[in-house]
């Protein structure tokens, strides 16, 4: 069945269609989510949060764009609305995981190394202009064409193209003084 | 550039992540959740607000009843200020 199809047995009044689009895309927003919150917790939260949205304004869906474009849309301003709400409690999660990571493969020394790499990258990710993050988790989390990218953010493909390009850079810049060595 | 692998590694993680299988249904309770607390709204709502009006009404009309005029006459207040300000003293002659 078509998105188009269960959108119009959802308004309509059936809730196993809704359960059905949201087993179809539930991974790919939580994958989002993740690029933007990167804890399962928060992402599970807000994934659940976007879904409950979607049901709720539904009916105010023109089809003007593909289902998929105006559920990254929401999924995208839900993740950062939640940051923005959220920032004292994420950065104690994120000293707390540095001290609460366990490997059996690591000893002590690599873990809190390889700990504070990730929370180095999740940090210079989380810095990058808002538009750039946004492209840069559509393109390395979701794999999305630059085509699609630019239909979500509403932007041509070339400016997209550019995102991405000064977020590579960006990236480049931040993690290669500690990093890249 | 050196720094791609950590990064595609972290992201590799990442996507490796996956989200609670019951989250579906988590979704679905809550909806229903919501459903029923709006379908049962109207009533409960539509009910107390009916009270509440009938409580004010009551209780104004309670108050107001409860109201008794007060018989006494009305005092006037009468200062005479001679004693304070002795006028007199201007109409003697002597000071004149």
């Amino acid at each position: 069945m078509s998105d188009e199809q269960l959108i119009r047995e959802i308004t309509a009044g059936n809730d196993a269609a809704f359960k059905t689009l949201m087993e179809r895309y539930q991974l790919q927003v939580f994958r989002t989510v993740m690029g933007f919150l990167h804890t399962k917790e928060d992402a599970e939260d807000v994934t659940q949060e976007v879904f409950i949205r979607i049901y709720q304004s539904l009916n105010t869906f023109q089809g003007g764009s593909e289902f998929s474009t105006w559920l990254y849309r929401i999924t995208i301003n839900m993740s950062l609305n939640f940051l923005r709400s959220n920032r004292k409690k994420r950065m104690l999660q994120s000293l707390e995981a540095l001290f609460t990571l366990r490997s059996e493969e690591k000893n002590p020394l690599e873990e809190l190394e390889s700990a504070e790499r990730d929370r180095r990258i999740r940090k210079a990710i989380d810095s990058l202009p808002e538009r750039q993050r946004m492209a840069f988790i559509l393109s390395r989390y979701q794999e999305l064409p630059q085509k699609k990218i630019a239909a979500v953010m509403n932007r041509s493909e070339g400016a997209v193209e550019q995102l991405l390009q000064r977020a590579k850079e960006n990236l480049q810049k931040k993690l290669s003084p500690t990093i890249g060595k | 550039m050196h720094t791609e692998h950590p990064i595609d590694e972290l992201i590799r993680r990442e996507k490796e992540t996956e989200p609670n299988p019951y989250l579906a249904a988590r979704v679905m309770a809550e909806i229903e959740g919501a459903k029923k607390m709006r379908s049962s709204a109207p009533l409960w709502q539509t009910l107390t607000l009916a009270a509440s009006i009938a409580a004010v009404a009551f209780l104004g009309i309670s108050i107001g009843n409860s109201y008794v005029e007060n018989g006494a006459a009305a005092v006037a207040l009468n200062i005479n200020d001679r004693q304070i300000e002795n006028l007199g003293y201007y109409n003697f002659g002597d000071h004149e």
